[in-house]
């Protein structure tokens, strides 16, 4: 669905669409709220990096919104919007029909995420199969066509391999290719270029990119690098204890961190030029707490060097005009100054 | 859970979650045991059949072997012709059936136990050694073990106890002779796996001759897999004897053993199936409650070991 | 591919050899062979007789020898009790064993498959509890039990079945799940745990994103990695189940290899036990041999190693 969208539908109708997105695990020890009533959107042509360090729920979101989680775990919603259909309390045979086809998901390590047991073409073409009720020929062109699209050499050859014959670069670019086999609107990935080598990262994004352009797809990038972030972004959500503290634009959220975590991330980054050789890197001292039971007011406020009393209350949504938006307390200048 | 701790002048410090004091590892193991419900099932069925086994023929007054062929074959006490001076009825020679019952469980416990110990030590042994000198120690004994697994067991067996002749001692030794293999087998691999950790190198580190390493490190650890094992060839055993004596190439007449109740009663089946159901049924329960106890040990020493 | 090949084949020429030789020693050891042929009381003369026909007078090494040479040229001797050829008796019998064995098997599975998924799916639910219990309940009772209980049901109350003998399939069928029933359990137990540890893998959640249809997704993909080990655990258990079936063959009066091995132990018939023994272990050996060959087929990490 590449389609020509006007510029005026660009902005009205979001590809991807969450409202008060929560997800909670029930464990032996307590329920643990993984996710707290997190809320974005993305238009297509945009991508969205989600980031935040281990264990802030990143994961976990994007699994909810593809429906993926554990057992134990239960998402709600208020709004789950996938090009306009809301998933939030669709039946199970209604969030299938659109998995795979509408929204694509890619994983972080391509070598277990493919079956061992199948080749490459059997793992692409049932989707397209599947969902679109094609006959083998027309899936196994599609997939060689796709193959190609993701600079895949000697693509027909490829689909009769197994995984573990292709190395960890090639198979995150299946992995891409199969989740576009049914042109989805949406692509989710979750850290797809964490378990690769550097100079294939390179690669990997800029192809993720150069699929975007083409073909319109608004992508969710999940990630803990901001690195990445700074190459493929257009907006930013910073998580943090399963919130999101801090979204804006890629500029916005660079250029004029207005959290505290956000401003802590930002100067754990060596920047050549800037930090003097052999010279402290910033660090944000404490660990992230325990997510299990009631919390209550701002979560990162003992790790906070402006963390006051009133800290313990709920942090108001600030916001401004340009779209930069952030949880917390402190007031907007009042923060700035001597942190960058 | 996360404490709210109010913040101050210190510098801020992550609050811990609070943790429950640990328990001393026996008292999780145990904790864990009586959670798990099988296996309390089969404990306890288990010490049951075993007490009634031993104790009541003590104070139970009707002996096994005596006939009486002015009451044969009368049925259990639940069925009209039932009497409660026979409360399991009598068998075909007029021996009551309980006593014979509670004295062919005698058998069945000794049987398990006498070839479980004897099985264990051979193949404990065999495994130990295989696993621990590897080479050609190793190479021999897998051999052995190869062969013994591609042996039709129960074949042999009822050709040896044909040839020598057969008798509890004889079924004994037998199956004790044979049945070694997965003893073997477990311990090589358990060996294997231990020899290869640190703090076996750092007992040879220290010069700890290597029998002091078997018996000190290598043994104390390889038994909790042991005694799984042993608890499920008891079962096996007791099932085996009972298949051989029901051929007639196990215990003797008039020795009491289950299997050989449910041979002898083959022929009165259709009129008295009672007569078959009831050893039947006690040898599965018998099987039942000790594969519910090796289970559950074989998960206790799992989730035991992963912590 | 092939070094290995040759490898397992070789390992298994010598094991079938030991075997051989350990049944060969066991026989001849286990009592005096003579005595008992010609039975007890029998007359010295008739003993040396006996014992110079046979060749048990000389050393057991000869014995041995003689037996294995003749048996690599095809010469498995004559049955005493029978008097025709061990081969032709064998034969004859050998068919209805490997019939009995691989209807049991395939009983076995087709009761496993489906207990042990539905176990893994639900798991610890009273589903999977129900599958668990019907599967320790199935290790404990004793198959011949089992056996006369069928006999009990359905060939003497509902007459639905013959009591004994092997003349139609319909003789088959309580052999069948008598055997069968008691060869579940390892099965379902292997099945239920990989299916468990198969569904949690990343593959079965990239399924899923696809928005593949549970079955697919369970039998496609989950089941295909599962099912790998339990094609090994089947050729092992066949193995065991040629070599078990004499208690069954016996109560059901079925005329295979058991039923013969159980004749010929009564009638002191060396020659056929012999021959017995060293074609169960070969069966056995094979069996092994193949399901190792079909471990490294169809998982297609190991063809090219």
């Amino acid at each position: 669905m590449a389609a020509v969208l006007s510029p005026s539908s660009c902005a009205s109708t979001p590809a991807l669409e969450v409202r008060h997105l929560s997800v909670d695990i029930g464990t032996g020890h307590g329920t643990v709220h993984a996710v707290r009533d997190v809320s974005f959107s993305v238009d297509p042509g945009q991508t969205l990096c989600i980031v935040g360090e281990s264990g802030c729920g990143k994961s976990m979101t994007s699994l909810a919104v593809m429906d993926l989680l554990p057992g134990s775990a239960r998402r709600r919603a208020e709004t789950l919007r996938v090009g306009g259909q809301d998933l939030a309390t669709a039946s199970r045979r209604t969030i299938n029909a659109l998995r795979g086809e509408r929204m694509a998901m890619i994983f972080q390590e391509p070598m277990t995420a493919l079956n061992p047991a199948l080749t490459i073409g059997d793992q692409m073409t049932e989707v397209h199969r599947h969902h679109r009720r094609s006959s083998a020929a027309e899936a196994r062109e599609r997939a060689v066509h796709l193959l190609g699209r993701v600079g895949i050499a000697s693509a027909a050859e490829r689909l009769g391999q197994y995984p573990h014959q292709l190395s960890g670069g090639l198979r995150q670019r299946v992995m891409i290719a199969m989740a576009l086999m049914c042109d989805p609107d949406v692509l989710i990935a979750d850290e797809p270029t964490t378990a690769l080598d550097v100079t294939i990262q390179a690669q990997i994004l800029r192809l993720l990119l150069d699929l975007q352009r083409e073909l319109g797809i608004a992508i969710v990038l999940v990630t803990h690098d901001l690195g990445v972030v700074a190459r493929v972004a257009h907006k930013v959500a910073v998580m943090y204890a399963g919130r999101i503290v801090e979204e804006g634009s890629a500029a916005q959220v660079f250029g004029q961190p207005r959290h505290p975590y956000t401003r802590g991330l930002l100067r754990c980054i060596p920047v050549p030029g800037r930090t003097a050789p052999g010279g402290h890197l910033g660090i944000i001292r404490g660990t992230v707490p325990a997510l299990t039971g009631e919390l209550h007011g701002c979560s990162f406020r003992e790790r906070c060097e402006f963390a006051q009393p009133l800290c313990e209350t709920a942090p108001p949504h600030r916001s401004d005009a340009a779209g930069h938006a952030w949880h917390c307390h402190l007031e907007k200048d009042a923060a700035m100054g001597a942190e960058r | 859970m996360a404490a709210v701790v109010p913040s101050s002048s210190t510098p801020p410090v992550a609050a811990e979650p609070a943790v429950p004091p640990t328990l001393s590892r026996r008292r999780q193991l145990w904790r864990r045991a009586c959670a798990n419900r099988p296996f309390m099932f089969g404990l306890g069925l288990l010490a049951l059949i075993v007490l009634l086994a031993l104790a009541v023929p003590l104070f139970y007054p009707h002996d096994p072997y005596a006939q009486d062929l002015t009451q044969r074959t009368v049925p259990p006490v639940w069925y009209a012709r039932g009497t409660w001076e026979h409360v399991l009825g009598t068998d075909a020679l007029g021996r009551d059936y309980l006593a014979r019952l509670l004295h062919g469980g005698r058998v069945s416990l000794l049987i398990s136990l006498s070839v479980v110990l004897i099985s264990g030590s051979i193949g404990t042994t065999l495994g130990v050694l295989a696993g621990y000198f590897s080479g050609k120690v190793d190479l021999g004994i897998t051999f052995l073990i190869t062969s013994f697994l591609a042996m039709p067991s129960i074949l042999i067996a009822l050709v040896i106890v044909s040839m020598v002749g057969s008798s509890l001692t004889v079924v004994i030794l037998v199956l004790g002779l044979l049945m070694w293999i997965r003893f073997a087998v477990v311990t090589r691999t358990a060996t294997q796996q231990i020899r290869a950790l640190d703090y076996v190198a750092a007992a040879q580190a220290v010069g700890a001759s290597r029998w002091r390493i078997v018996f000190g490190e290598v043994l104390p650890n390889v038994m909790p897999q042991v005694i799984v094992v042993a608890t499920l060839e008891a079962a096996s055993a007791i099932m085996v004897e009972a298949a051989l004596s029901f051929l007639g190439l196990g215990v003797q007449p008039p020795t009491p053993s289950w299997g050989l109740m449910i041979a002898e009663a083959r022929s009165y089946m259709f009129f008295s199936f009672w007569l078959i159901a009831i050893p039947g049924i006690s040898l599965g329960l018998l099987a039942l409650a000790i594969n519910l106890v090796g289970d559950g040990l074989r998960d206790l020493f799992a989730a035991g070991s992963r912590n | 591919m092939t070094r290995y090949l040759l490898g397992r084949i070789a390992l298994a020429l010598m094991v079938a050899l030991a075997v051989s030789a350990l049944a060969f020693l066991v026989l001849r050891l286990s009592g005096d062979v003579a005595i008992a042929i010609a039975g007890e009381g029998a007359r010295d003369e008739d003993l040396q007789l006996i014992r110079n026909t046979y060749g048990l007078d000389r050393p057991l090494l000869v014995q041995y020898a003689t037996w294995l040479w003749q048996t690599l040229r095809g010469d498995f001797g004559s049955s005493i009790y029978f008097k025709v050829p061990v081969s032709e008796l064998v034969l004859q019998k050998l068919p209805t064993t490997i019939i009995l064995g691989l209807s049991s098997l395939t009983f076995g599975l087709l009761l496993a498959v489906p207990l042990g998924v539905a176990a893994a799916l639900w798991r610890n639910s009273w589903i999977d509890r129900l599958a668990m219990g019907i599967t320790v309940v199935a290790q404990a009772l004793p198959t011949f039990f089992v056996a006369l209980v069928l006999i009990m049901v359905l060939a003497v109350w509902a007459r639905w079945l013959p009591v004994s003998g092997s003349g139609s399939w319909l003789h088959f069928v309580m052999p069948t799940i008598a055997l069968g029933y008691y060869v579940m359990p390892p099965f379902m137990r292997l099945i239920r745990s990989n299916m468990i540890e198969v569904l949690s893998a990343d593959y079965v959640r990239t399924a899923r994103a696809k928005g593949l249809p549970a079955s697919r997704v369970i039998f496609r993909h989950a089941l295909r990695n599962a099912i790998v080990p339990v094609v090994g655990l089947a050729a092992v258990q066949l193995g065991f189940l040629l070599g078990g079936s004499v208690v069954i063959e016996s109560v059901f009066a079925l005329d295979g290899l058991g039923y013969l091995a159980f004749r010929s132990i009564s009638y002191k018939d060396f020659p056929v036990l012999q021959t017995i023994v060293l074609l169960l272990s070969v069966l056995y050996v094979a069996l092994t041999t193949l399901s190792d060959i079909a471990n490294v087929w169809l998982d297609p990490r190991l063809r090219n190693a």
